[in-house]
């Protein structure tokens, strides 16, 4: 018989939970959602002897008082999910900020365990942590570790197994005796009900309701003694903040474990002064009052430059090895459907598609180094200035960057602020900012028809154009339909650290893994629809026409021309022909033909397979058989004033179907849900719809 | 009173009295930013509308707003 340990993974956020995590071995890590919302939630399970270990991360919380709806997550799990051990991550550089934390949780008393990270950080620098004495102070065992050195990771999980088959230690953590009286007054009170019945409940539900905890308030609100609670907390409020002269409980509790954290650390950590870090160093240089903004502008500018050059070689190969396997198989396999489906259908649009993984890879590479070295949070530092203008925070800074990336976690990075107003401005302009998605209709587009300028450039100014956009319309968002201002602004700027290497590759390796199943399934069966599409009905009278024509002429140039006809006439007349002429009229004041009408719709489903629709629509009419690829094709097709009004429609109008469940997921009121699915396309035409015009006026 | 927007760059102080009105305060609090923490004041921006506090070793970014309702006093007062 196995037994099984629940264990909770918590911790203040930037304390390097997750290389914990990424250094055991021997786990299987799944990565999933917290139930009925959508904040990453990741379980390790892990086998040792006859446990059978389940580890849940929650996400990174400041104090059990939530601020952000991700906090809210962590804390309702801690306060009502089953787990038998808590496991504590703090960051030993800041350990006195960290342990005020662990005070509230160890007001639990549940089995914890102390994980001191990054002691190595502390060594280098000549400290010294004294382990026992805090594991006396505290009651619990303290484990120190450093997940970059692999140090103290696997007694995690040894000391798990002891602090399981141990019973729970005494409490040793006791406040001000003023305090301490009135959490027996009142959790006396709340054992008279039955959901309180155990000593260490109540207890915690006191202190909580003396640190004004709503969520706890609302737990004691139904129930019979609710009312003689209630008064004697209102006379513990007053009482306590007229002795110790604050102006809430909270404060008076904050204060309390600011003191004992405080000495905690004093006592225990043997630290020097340090003169000036190495993070100070840079600071001084990236967070510079004039400097720092062109530096990360220069940054922005310079990732985005490798996405499209250093993209470009690995893309060439991709694009060969499709089309190689595209022309033997269309010649090995005997002819019939399934080999013009295969080659013409499904192999060309998932190869257009894989043949973009580098730069999506690319891009995702830069922006979790980004995140992962600590300059994100001063990226978002300089720029909360910039975003406060157009009504945004600096915080916002991050969800509108990873949506450069991809707009489905952008929606979910949007999570960390707080005020509902500022969240649902950042998630309606998040669409703007163009996911890497888009950037092979763009890629496709300006080798098209900006062949003279540096695409890198022209690649650049789309994107901030995009963004730029946004923010114009997020002011106008705020001004029409909110007044007030933005949420306050408070955000922890952790030290810069070098990057771990594992939890890159490990995060690319999943986007790719993700790509490629979203390449494999989703797109080539969209593909493989459009292929139908496009391929059926078979006028039969007209071939035969055609190829009576043919052959009655003997002229090699003029059968040539006959021969694209055909096929023109033929996709004309499919079912994709006329979905594409029906709906044309919407798209034609922007001089979209029936088949770019086509790719934009959709688009709609994954902006990746606009370029295959393209691929399909453009490659099979041929209008010239000596130019090779869709880029040619393309330009003889499509004019001028359509392709910059096509790049216009696929910079702002919807993103795509996983993106907009995303917004509704995170959105419950149906009056944004309707006006986030109509405005952009709205905005989108118009726009489209005005440059279109100026572009006719300027004689292009 | 003087508060951390009136402190200029490299200035220490120790914080009086947080003004900041909850949710602001509590996140002040679990911060570090608590009555009695030495802060220093790392840099601004040009503007002075965004700040970066040094304080307990963890490093704060705040709005004016939030600079300006935080009541401090000299290191020896």
């Amino acid at each position: 018989m196995n037994d099984d340990i629940k264990v909770a993974i918590v911790g203040q956020p930037n304390v390097g939970k997750s290389s914990i995590i990424n250094a055991l071995s021997n786990a299987k890590l799944h990565v999933g959602n917290f139930s009925g919302v959508t904040v990453e939630k990741k379980e390790v399970f892990l086998k040792r002897d006859i446990y059978d270990i389940k580890m849940t991360d929650l996400p990174g919380i400041y104090a059990l008082n939530a601020y952000t709806p991700e906090e809210q997550v962590a804390k309702d799990f801690l306060l009502n999910e089953d787990y038998d051990i808590v496991l504590n991550v703090v960051d030993a550089n800041t350990l006195s900020r960290n342990l005020i934390f662990t005070l509230q949780l160890l007001d639990m008393h549940k089995k914890t365990i102390l994980v001191i990270n990054m002691v190595d950080e502390i060594e280098k620098k000549g400290g010294f942590i004294d382990k026992s004495k805090i594991e006396g102070l505290l009651g619990i065992p303290v484990i120190l570790t450093s997940a970059k050195e692999n140090r103290g990771v696997e007694e995690i999980i040894s000391q798990i197994i002891k602090l399981h088959k141990t019973p729970l230690a005494k409490n040793k953590i006791f406040y001000n005796e003023k305090i301490e009286e009135r959490i027996e007054r009142l959790a006396k009170i709340l054992r008279k009900s039955p959901h309180f019945k155990s000593n260490d409940v109540s207890r915690f539900m006191a202190i909580r309701l003396l640190d004004r905890d709503e969520d706890v308030y609302k737990m004691i609100h139904d129930l019979p003694i609710f009312i003689e609670a209630h008064n004697a907390l209102e006379k513990m409020y007053k009482d306590l903040e007229l002795e110790f002269d604050e102006e809430s409980t909270t404060d008076i509790l904050a204060n309390e474990r600011a003191a004992i954290s405080y000495n905690l650390q004093m006592e225990t950590i043997d630290m020097e002064e340090e003169d000036e870090s190495l993070s100070e160093k840079l600071d001084n240089f990236l967070i510079h009052p004039i400097l720092g903004l062109p530096i990360f502008l220069f940054f922005m500018w310079t990732l985005f430059q490798l996405t499209f050059v250093l993209g470009n070689y690995p893309m060439n190969v991709i694009d060969a090895i499709f089309s190689e396997t595209s022309s033997f198989l269309a010649d090995f396999l005997p002819k019939g459907i399934f080999n013009s489906v295969l080659t013409e259908g499904v192999l060309p649009a998932v190869g257009a598609i894989v043949m973009f993984l580098p730069n999506i890879l690319i891009l995702f590479l830069g922006l979790n180094l980004l995140e992962q070295t600590g300059y994100m949070s001063r990226a978002s530092y300089l720029m909360d200035g910039f975003l406060k203008r157009f009504g945004l925070q600096g915080k916002a800074f991050v969800p509108l960057v990873s949506g450069f990336g991809c707009t489905v976690p952008a929606y979910m990075a949007a999570r960390t602020l707080k005020n509902p107003k500022d969240r649902i401005i950042t998630m309606l302009v998040l669409g703007f900012m163009s996911c890497g998605a888009r950037l092979p209709i763009y890629v496709l587009l300006v080798s098209a028809f900006f062949a003279n300028h540096n695409p890198g450039n022209m690649l650049f100014f789309i994107y901030i154009g995009g963004a730029f956009l946004g923010l114009i319309v997020a002011k106008i968002l705020r001004t029409v339909l909110f007044r007030g201002e933005p949420e306050p602004f408070v955000m922890e700027m952790p030290p810069y650290r070098f990057p771990s290497f594992k939890a890159l590759a490990m995060d690319l390796w999943i986007k790719t893994k993700m790509f490629l199943k979203k390449a494999g399934t989703f797109i080539a069966i969209a593909a493989m629809a459009i292929w139908f599409l496009s391929s059926y009905p078979v006028n039969d009278k007209m071939v035969q026409n055609y190829h009576t024509k043919i052959e009655q002429t003997t002229n090699i140039g003029k059968k040539q021309n006959l021969e694209n006809g055909l096929k023109a006439k033929l996709l004309e007349d499919s079912y994709l022909g006329s979905v594409g002429k029906f709906i044309q009229p919407v798209f034609a004041p922007l001089g979209f033909d029936w088949r770019l009408s086509i790719a934009v719709v959709t688009g709609l489903s994954a902006k990746e397979v606009v370029v295959s629709t393209l691929g399909t629509l453009y490659a099979m009419s041929g209008a010239d058989e000596t130019s090779k690829g869709l880029v040619s094709k393309m330009r003889q097709n499509v004019d001028f004033k359509a392709a910059v009004a096509l790049i216009i429609i696929i910079m702002i109008y919807s993103p795509c179907l996983a993106a907009m469940g995303t917004f509704y997921a995170e959105v419950p009121q149906w009056a944004w849900r309707t006006f986030y699915t109509i405005y952009p396309n709205v905005v989108a035409w118009l726009l489209a719809f005005g440059v279109y015009k100026v572009l006719a006026l300027m004689g292009y | 009173m003087k508060r951390i927007s009136d402190l200029k760059i490299d200035e220490e102080a120790i914080v009086t009295k947080i003004f900041a009105k909850e949710p602001v305060k509590g996140r002040l609090l679990s911060m570090g930013i608590v009555k009695g923490a030495k802060v220093k004041v790392i840099a601004h921006t040009l503007a002075r509308q965004t700040w970066d506090i040094l304080s307990n070793n963890t490093k704060v970014a705040l709005r004016d707003e939030e600079a300006s309702s935080i009541e401090v006093k000299g290191i020896y007062e």
